[in-house]
């Protein structure tokens, strides 16, 4: 066995280790932690791939960013974890059965040898000094330049939606207004009201 | 400078809404609650600005754009044209119901306005990357407008349910996506169209899979069945006005999706997608129509018949051929008007703080306000297919096109679920004609409401001396494009 | 050497568990978020392996913008699962059964 294929199966059972993990562990948390760890070992097989840009990208993005936004909302909401594991793996034996039918179905055909999936020859390999994220970079900018605004305006639906959706001006919360301390005046805090003295109490009369 | 003008210049349309939802977004920040209106007439105006700019583009070419990431041809234009025009209806339609519910906000017009943009890059695209860019920009957009009504419980379910099933459907259509892509070794859908027929690869089980894969994706989006579940939920918890929106303009995005993958890309390969298309129809007929008469929701009466109605149109895409496609088109085109007309009913009755959401809300409405009530009764008539009627035509077209591509049982299918649907349509004319109200106050609408409406359900009557000029449009757009 | 074949079975497992994973929970809405993730992930494996062995950038580029929707679908999407949570002080997929009929 030669290297690549030992990093290639390494990768791989993680991957479909930790993805299988991610949809039978009942924790959030871990499930989260779980599809990092998918995240990551896909990265590793991406690299096998030549496809540097991407897999860095995708442990920056997604493991660096979107992961931890999961992480966020399911420390944020209050979940009854309890109530979570009720009725655990009531339906794991179907699910099994039914991912392994899904699996050899599409294996059968994805696996074949009479579509050229097997024989297709492993290209030539890069010389050592070609970027990959120049390559996609050069793309970007001229081929792609408009899926690129494209995504542009998906993301802004994304920041528009976000808060939209889950900004509330709470009216209990107290705010300091700057400015508001800046403008104030004496006249504003202290009143002096003018009075006659009054009279001091006899000392004689505390007991 | 000239050089950038000229590459930049056949996407003017999309640019130009681009720009106007980005302004609009700023100028809305702007804006006290009071001044809203401000911003209503500027979303108007930019899909009144838009209509201008695709009108002056018009010049029944093809043309690519962007290294053939773009295309601009008579279908991309009617399409566009079509969708700047129900979503001003919408908008306007919307007005009253969003004010009297706290929804009258810059950000309903902003992602409005956005979902009106990934429509028209899907109505445009050329590539499967911006079809499928396109269509997450709608979703997107839409998922959020559903949500908007965040204190609703209903909404909110609604919106979540959209989306999770949305999602699935966006992998599904990736997966199928990605194998056509390794088997044709193309994203782009001219290429692939070149390929398919330069070497036929029917017998190639892993483009078949990819194929099936893609069309699943393309029932989920429509609301065909088998993927149909979410249409109910959705038309009846997401707020009316975005209802009405989504039941219609996205319909329309929608011809635009089957029309770049199953009819450009795909069609090569239409003996394998015929048989699988022929099973959506009929069950989508089936089940929309039966289930639709158990329904006392108003709103999930009409998303069955949502349901039911693509099945229709499916069957004017299965006849294969320019005479099938225009007769699809001319159906879906047909459907988005009626079910504008129908929505806007609905908005109508719903504005004083109560939502008229029972079919029991309509009793007596004839008494109560007549002229409504015949607006209804044209838009119920038009959706049962009762001559001379647009929905008739409609109908009509799509059955005699199953006719002559000779699948004489589908067409014979078709017309009994039209006559078992025509029950449930009847039901609601005669709760409107012959039940006495409960609240005898009459309906009001603000005037401009009330005079569009009525236009808009008078057109599917009008349409009569003209039905011969637009199924001719129909033809030409379908005729100049493929 | 490994075929292209192994990558696609890979592919394959990865989906098929992201499928069976979204229709067993019936527990916890985030679960399901994070299922719809892995579903991306095996098509983004696809294509990968293809642009490589087709020594072809354009599947990149598509991952490339997969990647982007994605992070906004899941912005959008927890936007959407936290207001629901608001609403109902449940994120059991269970419990969303208002609609109905």
């Amino acid at each position: 066995m030669e290297f690549k294929q030992l990093i290639f199966w390494f990768f791989a059972t993680l991957l479909v280790f930790s993805a299988a993990m991610v949809v039978t562990v009942r924790n959030p948390v871990k499930a989260a932690l779980f599809l990092v760890l998918s995240f990551v070992s896909a990265a590793g097989l991406w690299l096998l791939l030549q496809a540097e840009f991407l897999a860095i990208a995708l442990v920056l993005v997604y493991v660096g960013a979107v992961m931890i936004l999961f992480l966020f909302v399911v420390m944020m909401l209050d979940i009854n974890i309890a109530r979570l594991r009720e009725g655990f793996g009531e339906y794991l034996p179907i699910g099994a059965i039914v991912a392994v039918l899904l699996v050899l179905e599409l294996g059968i055909i994805l696996g074949g040898e009479r579509f050229g999936l097997t024989t297709l020859p492993e290209p030539a390999g890069l010389p050592a000094d070609a970027s990959n994220t120049r390559a996609i970079g050069k793309l970007l900018y001229s081929v792609y330049v408009y899926p690129f605004e494209i995504a542009g305006a998906i993301l802004l639906v994304a920041i528009v939606a976000a808060i939209a959706l889950t900004m509330r001006k709470r009216k209990d919360t107290r705010y300091i207004d700057p400015a508001a301390q800046m403008q104030v005046r004496r006249e504003d805090r202290v009143r002096i009201v003018k009075m006659r003295a009054e009279k001091k109490q006899p000392q004689g009369d505390k007991p | 400078m000239n050089e950038l003008i000229a590459y930049i210049a056949p996407a003017t349309p999309e640019l130009f809404v681009f720009a106007g939802a980005c302004l609009l977004l700023v100028i809305d920040v702007f804006l006290p609650a009071s001044r809203r209106d401000v911003t209503y007439w500027l979303a108007q105006a930019v899909l009144a600005g838009a209509i201008v700019v695709t009108w002056q583009g018009l010049d029944g070419a093809t043309a690519h754009a962007y290294h053939h990431m773009y295309v601009t041809d008579r279908l991309a234009e009617l399409l566009k044209l079509v969708i700047y025009g129900l979503t001003m209806f919408a908008f306007a339609y919307s007005r009253d119901y969003l004010r009297a519910r706290d929804m009258y906000r810059g950000e309903y017009f902003v992602l409005a306005l956005f979902a009106v943009l990934g429509m028209m890059v899907m109505a445009s695209a050329a590539n499967f990357l911006t079809l499928y860019l396109g269509l997450e920009l709608l979703s997107l957009s839409l998922y959020a407008m559903i949500a908007l009504r965040r204190d609703s419980a209903e909404a909110t379910e609604a919106a979540m349910k959209y989306f999770v099933l949305g999602a699935i459907a966006s992998g599904v259509l990736l997966y199928g996506l990605s194998l056509v892509y390794g088997m044709t070794h193309s994203l782009d859908i001219a290429t692939l169209r070149q390929a398919l027929t330069a070497k036929p690869m029917g017998d190639n089980m892993v483009l078949i899979l990819g194929l099936v894969f893609v069309l699943s994706a393309i029932a989920f989006k429509l609301g065909a069945v088998p993927f149909h579940m979410w249409v109910p939920d959705v038309y009846h918890g997401a707020p009316t006005s975005v209802t009405l929106f989504l039941g219609t303009a996205p319909k329309v995005a929608g011809f635009a999706l089957v029309a770049r993958l199953l009819l450009e890309g795909f069609e090569p390969l239409s003996a394998s997608w015929q048989p699988i298309l022929i099973l959506m129809a009929v069950l989508s007929m089936g089940l929309g129509n039966l289930l639709a008469i158990a329904q006392t929701n108003i709103k999930r009466m009409l998303a069955y018949s949502s349901i039911s109605h693509m099945g229709f149109f499916l069957l004017g895409v299965l006849s294969l051929g320019p005479n099938g496609y225009s007769s699809a088109l001319f159906y879906m085109l047909v459907y988005a008007v009626m079910s504008l007309a129908g929505f806007g009913v609905i908005l109508l009755m719903s504005r004083a703080g109560m939502e008229a959401e029972n079919i029991s809300d309509f009793k007596g409405l004839n008494q109560r306000s007549p002229w409504f009530a015949f607006l209804m009764l044209l838009v119920m008539f038009s959706m049962a297919g009762v001559p001379p009627l647009a929905g008739f035509y409609a109908k009509f077209l799509v059955i005699q096109a199953v006719v002559k591509s000779d699948m004489l049982w589908l067409a014979i299918v078709a017309v009994l679920f039209a006559v078992i649907g025509a029950y449930y349509y009847l039901r609601v004319i005669k709760v409107m004609y012959f039940d006495e109200p409960d609240d005898k106050s009459p309906v009001t609408g603000s005037g401009p409401f009330r005079v569009l409406l009525s236009i808009n359900a008078l057109a599917l009557l009008a349409v009569m001396p003209v039905v011969g000029w637009v199924i001719e449009l129909c033809r030409r757009v379908i005729g100049g494009t493929y | 050497m490994i075929p292209l074949s192994y990558y696609l079975i890979l592919g394959a497992i990865v989906f098929a568990i992201a499928v069976v994973g979204i229709f067993l929970n019936r527990k916890n809405l985030v679960i399901l978020l994070m299922a719809i993730e892995l579903m991306l992930l095996a098509v983004n494996m696809n294509f990968i392996a293809f642009s490589y062995y087709l020594n072809d950038l354009a599947g990149q580029m598509f991952v490339f913008f997969i990647l982007t929707v994605a992070a906004a679908e899941s912005a959008i999407g927890l936007a959407i699962l936290v207001v629901v949570f608001r609403n109902r002080r449940s994120i059991n997929v269970e419990d969303l059964d208002t609609l109905k009929g």
